[in-house]
């Protein structure tokens, strides 16, 4: 199997080029277009009571899509808005996603919820998080670009702009800094997050563009 | 007429450089900049308003165009002018030779000689296919420009191939698609989020967008206020 991310970072989606035996899964809804060698299964998103809570709590959806191919094929996966698409390779590794970031992963990789606690969900980050764990490639999208940062202590990062990090890493939400500039300074909440560990951060914010809109709205 | 096309895919615009009696027609409100050796021309059919312009503009309209369409000409040689799209998205040239059959909001601009004309898709492809209920074909020989929201990519059918509603660009009519369901149980289709699928056969070269308005609208939608 081949994969290759085009058009990162504003419109990134997944060129996936299937051999026979090869096995791709992914969130529902995400193919473009396919070959029409390749064929579609879909399936719970790990079990009926876990696909459940998936999509209630981590913002995924109920069912996922296995994509194989008796001979060969080429298939686009996208995501819904405009952004970047990362890949990571899981070796025995976990990682954890917000929610709705998840797009795609090999057959070795076990998706599972992780909860992430009152205060991620004070924060407007969710009640549970995506855990990915196992062996294999995971691709996760993102609104804007990705950027990612090893963090060392400890590390600020606004509401909603924070995609994905290692279990190494704790967090917890707080003020930006006093009373005065958390309220007025547009800061607000913020994500406090403590290493070591690798975290993956979004340029943009669905949110602040929802925010954006509304005030051009009359 | 030459053409280069900058700021792909998220923000494209095409430059043109027209010689002296050259004309490009395209949609309402697509010109950017242009120099001043250039005239514009607005009407609902041909340039100089002959061939039945009043039912090909209303049925442009239909297609999610505008009634109206645009003429530059340039008077003199040397003369530039750019066009782009409202939305973001990317911009595609296509060498026409024959008919292409383009999605509603998808055709940005093409060179005088082809003609443009809008298409009932049928009701069954209108309802399911995720598109406009009309098609823009465009016939002829010439330089042709698509736009869209998202990446366009190109793919040479051979055979057969499949697209999820609201992918489609444009395709050549040597394709012809029909709709069904993506994977091999209809409720497994509906359930996996694909729903319908528009299955392509023929042989011929077909245009995706890698993502589509409708599925970014339904996730800042439920964000916006009330109108």
């Amino acid at each position: 199997m081949e994969a290759e991310t085009r058009n990162r970072p504003s419109f990134a989606n997944i060129k996936v080029d299937l051999g026979a035996g090869d096995r791709i899964i992914a969130e529902a809804g995400a193919m473009a277009s396919m070959s029409s060698s390749i064929n579609v299964t879909t399936r719970w998103n790990g079990g009926c009571f876990g696909a459940f809570l998936r999509r209630i709590f981590g913002g995924e959806t109920l069912f996922v899509n296995e994509f194989t191919t008796a001979s060969q094929g080429e298939l686009v996966l996208t995501q819904p808005m405009p952004g970047d698409i990362e890949c990571i390779e899981l070796k025995g590794t976990t990682l954890f996603l917000q929610p709705g970031a998840f797009l795609a992963c090999e057959p070795g990789v076990n998706l599972g919820l992780g909860w992430a606690g009152i205060a991620s969900f004070v924060g407007g980050e969710g009640l549970f998080r995506l855990k990915v764990s196992g062996n294999g490639k995971i691709w996760f999208g993102a609104y804007g670009g990705i950027f990612a940062k090893e963090v060392e202590g400890e590390y600020v990062v606004d509401t909603g702009h924070l995609v994905a990090y290692e279990p190494s890493i704790s967090i917890r939400m707080g003020m930006a800094g006093g009373i005065f500039s958390s309220f007025f300074g547009g800061e607000g909440l913020v994500t406090r997050v403590t290493g070591p560990g690798r975290i993956y951060m979004q340029s943009r914010s669905l949110d602040g563009l929802a925010a954006w809109t509304n005030g051009q709205i009359w | 007429m030459q053409h280069e096309i900058v700021a792909r895919p998220a923000a494209s615009v095409v430059k043109l450089n027209l010689d002296a009696g050259e004309t490009i027609t395209c949609e309402v409100g697509a010109m950017l900049a242009m120099s001043t050796g250039i005239k514009v021309e607005t009407t609902s059919g041909k340039k100089g308003g002959k061939g039945g312009g009043l039912m090909k503009g209303l049925k442009r309209m239909f297609s999610g165009e505008n009634f109206f369409l645009n003429h530059f000409t340039a008077d003199r040689a040397g003369q530039t002018l750019i066009l782009g799209p409202q939305l973001m998205g990317d911009v595609v040239h296509h060498n026409l030779s024959g008919t292409l059959v383009v999605q509603g909001s998808s055709w940005l601009a093409s060179e005088e000689g082809i003609e443009i004309d809008a298409s009932w898709q049928g009701f069954g492809k209108a309802l399911f296919s995720g598109e406009s209920m009309f098609w823009v074909k465009c016939s002829g020989h010439g330089d042709l420009f698509l736009n869209s929201f998202g990446a366009i990519y190109e793919v040479n059918v051979d055979g057969g191939f499949t697209v999820d509603t609201g992918h489609i660009v444009a395709f050549e009519d040597t394709l012809q698609f029909k709709i069904g369901k993506a994977g091999a149980s209809l409720i497994g289709s509906f359930l996996g989020g694909e729903g319908l699928v528009c299955k392509f056969t023929g042989q011929g070269k077909l245009y995706c967008q890698s993502h589509n308005p409708p599925s970014f609208g339904a996730l800042l939608g439920p964000k916006l206020k009330a109108r």
